[in-house]
């Protein structure tokens, strides 16, 4: 035969022996770093409580809360509909399967929006498109939906709907008693927290 | 009679001019501005690590100057930077992050043995950025706790800030069972306590389907 198969076969042979070089990619695909930075400053992924009190009383069925503390504080309270994933545990294929469901969306629950932000981060990295972060987390919740502060009687017409929403939310969440409107009762405002714009102080 | 039988030198132009482009195409294959040195599971667990954050009161001792491996990197933007920023610190703002530029200075302040500490106007807008530099190799970036409104807040006594835990972040400031329980006089408590509803892992994938 001639000098050209043999050429051919070595040549093939020396790139098929580039391949060992390569290096084994056990990881799951991923975003690219440059592309995750662009995400990770667009401040879209926040959702207030508010957002949220608002899903969960009309039960969005497309919500889906992941509580990303540990289990302990899971059991101990929780948001209504939701599931617990804590960070570390993150990455189990039960757990993944959770993310990534057209249609859903997934806001991220912890006890203020530092965990969820970072669960939100590797959640992004591993490719998962339309999850949330809960901004303030449940401290926040708890400020705003569970013991919504009422506003002083000159704020604005936009915080005094707010605080009728959350009031409201607030007997949906705890089945407290409204508060009858009445004149003689004074409901003792425990005001634990200085804030100056009182109902949609930002957590 | 294959055509390369003929001409045999022809087939070895071809097959010099194959190889020559696979050289050239893997000599100038463009080097991704950033990858991941960390995996996913070395990224989670590197979330634990208390080194990853800088301190309100240890800005002390860099506003008086007393240190020249830390550098200040505002990534708020322009506008909000020249409003008012921690003394000493740069602008770096988070849009322009992803410039060849900037990556470039941080890596040379890597190799020069800088720590460069980030903030932003709380912790939280920091806290992706650092999560993203810590993930493609930049040990040396940390986060200022608390950001630059607690600064503000604090900036005449930082020291004092060693008591305050007001910057602190990942813990319940409240009793949320107790808070959110049913209170007195509510109108579906029973005798007993309402259980506050836990509802574990059930699969929902099933919604996504049809019937």
């Amino acid at each position: 035969m001639n000098r050209n198969y043999i050429f051919l076969t070595l040549l093939m042979l020396v790139l098929a022996a580039g391949t060992v070089f390569l290096t084994m990619d056990d990881e799951p695909n991923q975003v690219d770093p440059e592309i995750l930075l662009q995400e990770i400053i667009q401040p879209t992924r926040y959702v207030s409580t508010d957002q949220v009190a608002k899903m969960i009383i009309q039960g969005d069925p497309s919500l889906m809360l992941i509580d990303v503390r540990s289990e302990d504080d899971f059991q101990g309270y929780s948001l209504p509909r939701s599931v617990n994933i804590p960070l570390d545990s993150l990455l189990t294929a039960d757990n993944l399967s959770y993310l990534g469901i057209p249609g859903t969306k997934v806001v991220f629950v912890s006890d203020d929006d530092i965990r969820a932000d970072q669960m939100w981060v590797l959640t992004k990295r591993l490719g998962y498109k339309g999850t949330y972060v809960m901004r303030g987390g449940l401290n926040c919740w708890m400020q705003t939906i569970i013991e919504p502060e009422q506003p002083s009687d000159d704020a604005s017409y936009a915080d005094m709907e707010t605080y009728s929403f959350r009031k409201g939310a607030q007997i949906y969440f705890t089945g407290a008693e409204e508060e009858t409107s009445d004149g003689a009762k004074v409901e003792v405002q425990v005001q634990k927290r200085e804030k100056t714009n009182v109902a949609l102080g930002g957590c | 009679m294959h055509i390369h039988e003929l001409n045999p030198w022809r087939t070895l132009i071809a097959l010099s001019a194959f190889v020559v482009l696979l050289v050239v195409g893997f000599l100038t294959m463009q080097k991704p501005l950033m990858a991941y040195q960390l995996t996913m599971d070395e990224s989670i667990k590197e979330l634990t690590e208390s080194e990853l954050y800088f301190y309100p009161w240890d800005l002390e001792a860099v506003i008086a100057k007393e240190t020249d491996t830390i550098i200040l990197f505002d990534i708020r933007d322009r506008f909000v930077f020249g409003q008012g920023h921690i003394p000493g610190a740069e602008n770096l703002s988070a849009n322009d992050l992803t410039k060849e530029e900037n990556i470039a200075r941080l890596e040379e302040l890597k190799e020069k043995g800088f720590t460069v500490v980030l903030y932003g106007e709380d912790e939280l807008q920091g806290n992706g950025p650092l999560m993203l530099f810590r993930q493609v190799g930049f040990s040396n970036v940390k986060l200022l706790l608390g950001g630059y409104n607690y600064y503000f807040q604090h900036k005449d006594d930082l020291y004092s800030t060693v008591d305050d835990d007001g910057y602190l972040k990942g813990f319940a400031r409240f009793d949320y069972a107790d808070m959110a329980a049913p209170k007195e006089g509510a109108l579906n408590s029973g005798a007993e306590k309402k259980e506050v509803q836990v509802q574990r892992r059930e699969k929902t994938n099933v919604a996504a389907g049809g019937c």
